[in-house]
C-alpha cells in the first residue's frame, strides 16, 4: 500500500487522472462476471481512490468525508446486532452475508486508512481507531457465532452405532491358569468380533451445510489477523467435543498404580475398552476431526495442522498412556488374548496414525505411538512364554477325581484354539524365537518337507504348548494309585486334545500326522486300560487244564466267586470314573464287553453241568449290562445296581 | 541354603569361604568408589542447579530450561545408579537385606512418579494453551498505533488468560470442566469484555480424586536414611535415587499446573543436612518451597518461571488495557511501557515456544527410563528369584 503514498497527487491536474481512473474502476466493478479476488482489489482500489480525492478535497486537512460516511454505514451494520440476542447465523443467510460484507467493508477501510501516511492527521488517526474498534467488536462477535455454530452442531453429529463396550459382545476370558484345578473351564472366548467392522468411518463432525459457514468465518478472522482468536475457539469447542466422546466409550481414568494393582476381571474389560476406543478414536473420530480440519483450515497452512494436534493431543495420550500402563505390567498368561488385540488393534491404525500426524509437530505423538507397538509386541511374546511356562509349571496336589478331562486341558486347548485368528500377527511376533521352539518339537511337520501351515512359528509354538501339556498331564497321571485310571486319565486328556485339534481351526497347524500319533497314543492308553483291569479278572476264568471238558464243581464255584469278588470290584470302583466323550466311552465298553463277556460265556458254556443260580452270581447278560454303567462317574455299589435291575 | 549341603566337605567349605570373601572384598573395594563417584555427581549437579542465578531469565530457577537441565540431570544421575546397583555387582544382593525390602519400595515409588510424568505432561497443554493466549495479547498490543480496538483485543485475551491460569490453579477438577458450557445466553450481557471465550481447563487425564500433592507424599512414604552398616551399602544409592526422584517430581509438579497441590509445601525430605550430596536439593527444596508458599496465598498457576512472568506481565498490561478503555487514549510514555512489557511478554511466548515441546518430550524420556529401569529391576529380582531355592 506503500505506493499509494506517493500517488497523492501534488497538482490539480492530477486530480482528473484520478477523477478519471476512479470513474474506470467504478465501472469495471458493476460488471457481473468478475472473479471474487479481482473483485476484492477493484473494491480496495475504488476505497483508495475515494480516499485520495477526499484528502484533495479537503486539501490534505480534514477531508475523508466519503471514508467517514462509509465508517457509519458500516457501523450500523455491525452495531445493530451488539444489542440482539439473536444469532446472526442463526437469522438467515442474507443476514449473515450483509454482516460478511460488513466486515470486509471495515477492513477495506482500514487498510487504506493505514495506507496513507499519518503525519499529524488527528482525523485520519481518530476514523482509523474507530475502525479498528469496529473491526474488534466485529470480530469478537464472529468468534461468538463461531462458537455457537460449532456446539450447536456438534451434537447432531453423533454416531449412533456406538455399542457400548460393557456389552456382551466378548465373552471375556477371565481365568487364570494357576487357579485351574478342579474348576470347570469356561469355553473359549470369541475374539473381539468388532476387529475389522469399523475401519475407517468418517462421519461428519459437524453437518455438511455448516461448513462454508464456518469456513466463511475463518477467512474473514484470517484476513483480518484475527487467525489466532479463530483457532483458540475452535480448538476448544472441537477438543470438548473429542473429549465427550472419548468418555462415551467409557474409558475409565485410571492412573498407571490403580491399572498395574487391577484384579485382572476389570483389567480385562479395561483392556477390551481400550482396543474398542482406540478403533473408535483413531478410525472415526479423528479422521473425521482431521478431514473437518482439511475442510476448515485447509488453505490456512500450518495453522490446520496445528488446530489438529491440539485438539487431539490430550485425548491421544490418555490412550496412550493406558497402553504404556499395560505393556509394563506383569505379563501374566491370561493376558495373552487381549494383548493381541492390542497389540492388532494398534497395528492396523499406525499407519493411519503416521498419516494422521504426519508434520512436525505430531512426530512426538507418532514416535510414542511406534514405541507403545514395540512395547505391546514385547508384552505379547512375555505373555505368551508365561502361558508356556503355566502350562508346563501347573502342579496338583491331588489327582483330578474320576480320571476325565483335566480342566487344565480345557483351558489349554480352549484358549489355543482361539490363537489361529492371530494367526498372522502371532507368526510375526514369534519368528525370533522360531528355531529354538522348532528344534524343541521334534514333530515331522517342522522339516523342510513340512506343508507351511504346520511348520509357521506359530504351528511350532502350538505343538510345543501341548506337548508341555502332555508332560504335565503324565505328571499329573503319577498322583493316581490306581494304574489303570492313569490310562483312563492319560486316555480321556488326549482324546480330548485330538478332539479339540480336529474340530477346530487348529487342525491344518496339528496337521494329519500329529493327530495319527495322538490317536495312536490314546488308544494306547485305552489298551493299557483294558490290560491292566481286565487280563486279571479274564485270567481268573482260564481253563487250567485245557484237555478236561469240564471243571469240578468245587473248582467251578471257586472260579466263579473269584470272577464275581473281582468284577464286583472293578465295578465298584470303576462306576466312578469318568469317561466324558461318550463315543470314547461306549467304544471302551464293547470292546471291554467283547474281551470279558467273551471270557465268562465261554467260560459258562464250557461247564454246562454247574449252571445254576447259586453259585453264578452274575449272568453273563449282567455282566454285560453292568459293563456298560461304568465310567458314568457316580460311584455305584453292585448290590443297588443289581437291584435296580432286577426292578 | 541348608546347612547340611556344606557339611560334604570340610575343605570344600573352607575354599568356598575364602573364594567368597576374596570376591566380596575385590566387589566392594569398587563398589565403594562406585558409590563415592554416584554422590559426588549428584552433589555436584544438584549444585550447579541450586547456583542458577536468578537475574538470567533463561536459567532462572523453575524456567523451562531450568527444568530441562534438572530432567537432564535426573537421567544422568538414574543411569549412573542403575549402574551401580546392577552392573558389576552380585545380581543376589538385590535380594538380600535390606535391598529386598528397599528395592520394591523403589518400585512403588517408580510407578507413582510415572502417573506424576503423566499428570505433568497433560499440565504443559494448559501452560501451551496460556501461551496462545499471551501470543494474541502480543499481536494486539504491537500494532501500532494502539487505539481502542487493539487495547480490546488484548484485553480480551487477558482476561481468558489470567482467567484460565486461575482455573487451573483451583482444584482443576471434572466439576469445573462440566460446569463450563458455551453459554449462549450471554449475548444479552452488556459487557462485551468479560465473558472469557477462550476458556479451556486441564483435561482430566486421571481420576477425579487423583492429587499431586498426595502422590509426592505417598512417594515419600518409607523414605527414611539408611542407618549404620547399611549406609555403606548399597541401600544408600537406592535412598540418594530415591530422593531425587521425589524431588524431582516434586519440582514439577510445583512448576506446572497439576491436578489438586494442595499441601504441597507441606512435603518434607528426609534428607539429613550432614550427608554432602543432598545440601544443594535440600537448599533447592527450601527456595521453591517459600516461592510455593507465596504462590499459595497469592494464587498463580504455578511457579514456571515463564508462566510467573507471564501472570506479571499480565497484570501490567491488563491495567494499561484498563485505563485506556477509561481514558480513551493513552500518554506516549504509558503506550512506550505497554509496548516494552508487550516485547517482555513476546520474548516469554517466544521461550515457551522453542522450550515447552522438547521439555514435553524429556518428560516422556524419563518416563520411559523410569519404566525401564523398574522392568530391569523386575526381570533381575526374578531371576535371583528362580536361580535361588525357594526359602519356603
Amino acid at each position: 500500500m506503500d505506493e499509494c503514498q506517493s500517488a497523492i497527487p501534488a497538482h490539480d491536474g492530477d486530480l482528473h487522472v484520478v477523477a478519471a481512473a476512479h470513474h474506470i474502476v467504478k465501472a469495471l466493478g458493476t460488471t457481473k462476471n468478475l472473479s471474487d479476488d479481482l473483485r476484492k482489489i477493484l473494491i480496495d482500489l475504488d476505497a483508495h481512490l475515494s480516499l485520495i480525492t477526499s484528502n484533495i478535497d479537503s486539501k490534505g486537512r480534514k477531508g475523508f468525508v466519503e471514508v467517514e460516511e462509509r465508517l457509519k454505514r458500516v457501523e450500523r451494520k455491525i452495531v445493530i446486532w451488539e444489542s440482539d440476542r439473536i444469532m446472526i447465523w442463526d437469522s438467515g443467510p442474507k443476514e449473515a452475508s450483509d454482516y460478511l460484507e460488513a466486515v470486509d467493508e471495515v477492513q477495506t477501510l482500514i487498510d487504506s486508512l493505514r495506507g496513507i501516511s499519518m503525519n499529524e492527521n488527528q482525523k485520519q488517526k481518530e476514523l482509523l481507531h474507530r475502525a479498528s474498534s469496529l473491526l474488534q467488536m466485529a470480530m469478537s462477535r464472529l468468534e461468538e457465532e463461531l462458537i455457537h455454530m460449532l456446539v450447536k452442531h456438534k451434537q447432531q453429529s453423533e454416531p449412533t452405532y456406538i455399542p457400548s463396550p460393557s456389552s456382551q459382545r466378548n465373552v471375556v476370558y477371565n481365568e487364570s491358569v494357576v487357579s485351574l484345578d478342579n474348576e470347570s473351564a469356561k469355553e473359549a472366548s470369541s475374539k473381539n468380533s468388532c476387529s475389522d467392522e469399523c475401519g475407517e468411518y468418517i462421519v461428519d463432525l459437524v453437518p455438511e451445510h455448516v461448513i462454508p459457514d464456518i469456513k466463511s468465518i475463518a477467512k474473514v478472522m484470517f484476513a483480518s489477523d484475527y487467525g489466532q482468536e479463530f483457532c483458540e475457539a475452535f480448538i476448544g469447542v472441537r477438543k470438548e467435543a473429542l473429549e465427550q466422546h472419548f468418555d462415551i466409550l467409557e474409558n475409565g481414568k485410571l492412573s498407571i498404580e490403580d491399572l498395574l494393582k487391577m484384579e485382572w476381571c476389570s483389567l480385562s474389560t479395561e483392556m477390551n475398552k481400550w482396543t474398542w476406543s482406540m478403533k473408535i478414536i483413531f478410525g472415526v473420530y479423528l479422521m473425521s476431526e482431521k478431514r473437518l480440519c482439511d475442510q476448515v483450515l485447509g488453505e490456512f497452512g500450518s495453522v490446520n495442522s496445528f488446530c489438529f494436534l491440539e485438539i487431539a493431543k490430550t485425548t491421544i495420550l490418555c490412550l496412550l498412556n493406558f497402553g504404556e500402563a499395560i505393556a509394563m505390567g506383569p505379563q501374566e498368561p491370561e493376558k495373552l488374548l487381549r494383548l493381541l488385540d492390542m497389540y492388532e488393534t494398534l497395528a492396523d491404525l499406525v499407519i493411519d496414525i503416521d498419516a494422521l500426524f504426519s508434520e512436525d509437530g505430531g512426530s512426538f505423538v507418532r514416535l510414542e505411538f511406534h514405541k507403545l507397538l514395540e512395547g505391546l509386541a514385547d508384552s505379547v511374546k512375555a505373555a505368551f512364554n508365561a502361558f508356556g511356562v503355566a502350562v508346563s509349571s501347573n502342579g496338583s496336589l491331588y489327582p483330578f477325581p474320576g480320571g476325565g478331562v483335566h480342566p487344565l486341558s480345557k483351558y489349554v486347548m480352549n484358549y489355543i484354539s482361539m490363537f489361529p485368528e492371530y494367526c498372522s500377527t502371532l507368526n510375526l511376533l514369534l519368528e525370533d524365537q522360531h528355531s529354538d521352539v522348532a528344534s524343541l518339537v521334534s514333530e515331522p511337520q517342522c522339516g523342510p518337507t513340512a506343508s507351511l501351515s504346520t511348520s509357521c512359528p506359530m504351528a511350532c509354538h502350538l505343538r510345543s504348548i501341548t506337548s508341555s501339556l502332555e508332560s504335565n498331564l503324565h505328571k499329573k497321571s503319577k498322583l493316581y494309585k490306581d494304574e489303570a485310571l492313569q490310562h483312563i486319565f492319560l486316555m480321556n486328556n488326549l482324546h480330548y486334545m485330538v478332539q479339540k485339534v480336529k474340530g477346530s481351526e487348529l487342525r491344518p497347524f496339528f496337521g494329519d500326522e500329529w493327530i495319527r500319533k495322538h490317536n495312536a497314543k490314546f488308544q494306547q492308553h485305552e489298551m493299557n486300560y483294558e490290560r491292566v483291569t481286565w487280563s486279571s479278572v479274564v485270567l481268573l476264568l482260564k481253563d487250567d487244564n485245557p484237555g478236561s471238558s469240564s471243571l469240578s464243581k468245587s473248582a467251578f464255584k471257586e472260579k466263579c466267586k473269584g470272577f464275581s469278588i473281582a468284577f464286583e470290584e472293578v465295578y465298584k470302583n470303576q462306576t466312578s470314573w469318568c469317561i466324558p466323550d461318550p463315543q470314547l466311552r461306549e467304544d471302551l465298553r464293547i470292546s471291554t464287553s467283547l474281551k470279558v463277556v467273551h471270557a465268562y460265556r465261554t467260560f459258562l458254556g464250557r461247564n454246562p453241568a454247574h449252571v445254576d443260580d447259586k453259585c453264578i452270581k452274575h449272568t453273563v447278560e449282567d455282566v454285560e449290562k453292568l459293563l456298560f454303567g461304568l465310567f458314568e462317574g457316580s460311584p455305584r455299589s453292585l448290590r443297588n445296581s443289581r437291584r435296580m435291575m432286577k426292578t | 541354603m541348608p546347612a547340611t549341603d556344606y557339611q560334604a566337605s570340610f575343605l570344600g567349605r573352607i575354599s568356598i569361604r575364602r573364594n567368597q570373601v576374596i570376591a566380596m572384598d575385590g566387589n566392594h573395594e569398587q563398589e565403594l568408589q562406585d558409590l563415592e563417584l554416584f554422590s559426588k555427581h549428584v552433589s555436584e549437579r544438584f549444585a550447579e542447579l541450586l547456583s542458577s542465578p536468578d537475574d538470567i531469565p533463561f536459567d532462572a530457577l523453575l524456567s523451562i530450561s531450568w527444568l530441562r537441565k534438572l530432567l537432564d540431570f535426573f537421567l544422568c544421575c538414574e543411569a549412573e545408579f542403575k549402574g551401580v546397583l546392577m552392573m558389576g555387582n552380585d545380581p543376589s544382593q538385590i535380594s538380600k537385606p535390606p535391598l529386598d525390602r528397599l528395592i520394591p519400595e523403589f518400585l512403588d515409588r517408580s510407578v507413582k512418579a510415572l502417573d506424576v510424568c503423566n499428570a505433568v505432561t497433560n499440565g504443559l497443554e494448559s501452560v501451551r494453551h496460556y501461551q496462545k493466549l499471551a501470543e494474541i495479547v502480543v499481536s494486539a498490543l504491537e500494532q501500532k498505533p494502539i487505539g481502542d480496538g487493539q487495547s480490546r483485543r488484548a484485553k480480551k485475551a487477558l482476561t481468558s488468560l489470567m482467567s484460565a491460569m486461575n482455573v487451573d490453579d483451583k482444584e482443576c477438577s471434572a466439576a469445573k470442566a462440566t460446569e463450563r458450557s458455551w453459554s449462549f445466553s450471554r449475548r444479552g450481557v452488556s459487557s462485551k469484555d468479560r465473558v472469557p471465550e477462550h476458556f479451556r481447563s486441564v483435561s482430566n487425564q486421571v481420576a477425579k480424586n487423583w492429587s499431586a500433592a498426595k502422590q509426592i507424599q505417598a512417594m515419600t512414604n518409607n523414605l527414611v536414611p539408611p542407618r549404620g552398616a547399611e549406609g555403606s551399602g548399597l541401600a544408600s544409592p537406592v535412598y540418594t535415587m530415591s530422593v531425587i526422584m521425589v524431588f524431582v517430581m516434586w519440582a514439577l509438579v510445583a512448576a506446572i499446573p497439576c491436578q489438586e497441590r494442595n499441601g504441597l509445601s507441606a512435603i518434607h525430605f528426609p534428607a539429613p543436612k550432614q550427608l554432602n550430596w543432598a545440601q544443594s536439593i535440600i537448599g533447592l527444596h527450601e527456595k521453591i518451597g517459600e516461592e510455593w508458599k507465596k504462590k499459595e496465598k497469592k494464587g498463580t498457576a504455578g511457579l514456571l518461571d515463564e508462566m510467573q512472568k507471564m501472570e506479571k506481565l499480565g497484570n501490567i498490561l491488563m491495567d494499561f488495557t484498563d485505563s485506556f478503555q477509561f481514558h480513551g487514549d493513552i500518554t506516549d510514555q504509558k503506550a512506550e511501557e505497554a509496548a516494552a512489557r508487550s516485547a517482555e511478554l513476546a520474548e516469554t511466548c517466544r521461550r515457551m515456544e522453542e522450550g515447552l515441546l522438547p521439555l514435553q518430550i524429556q518428560i516422556r524420556e524419563v518416563f520411559h527410563r523410569i519404566v525401564k529401569t523398574r522392568t530391569e529391576l523386575l526381570n533381575a529380582l526374578d531371576q535371583v528369584g528362580k536361580s535361588s531355592p525357594p526359602l519356603l
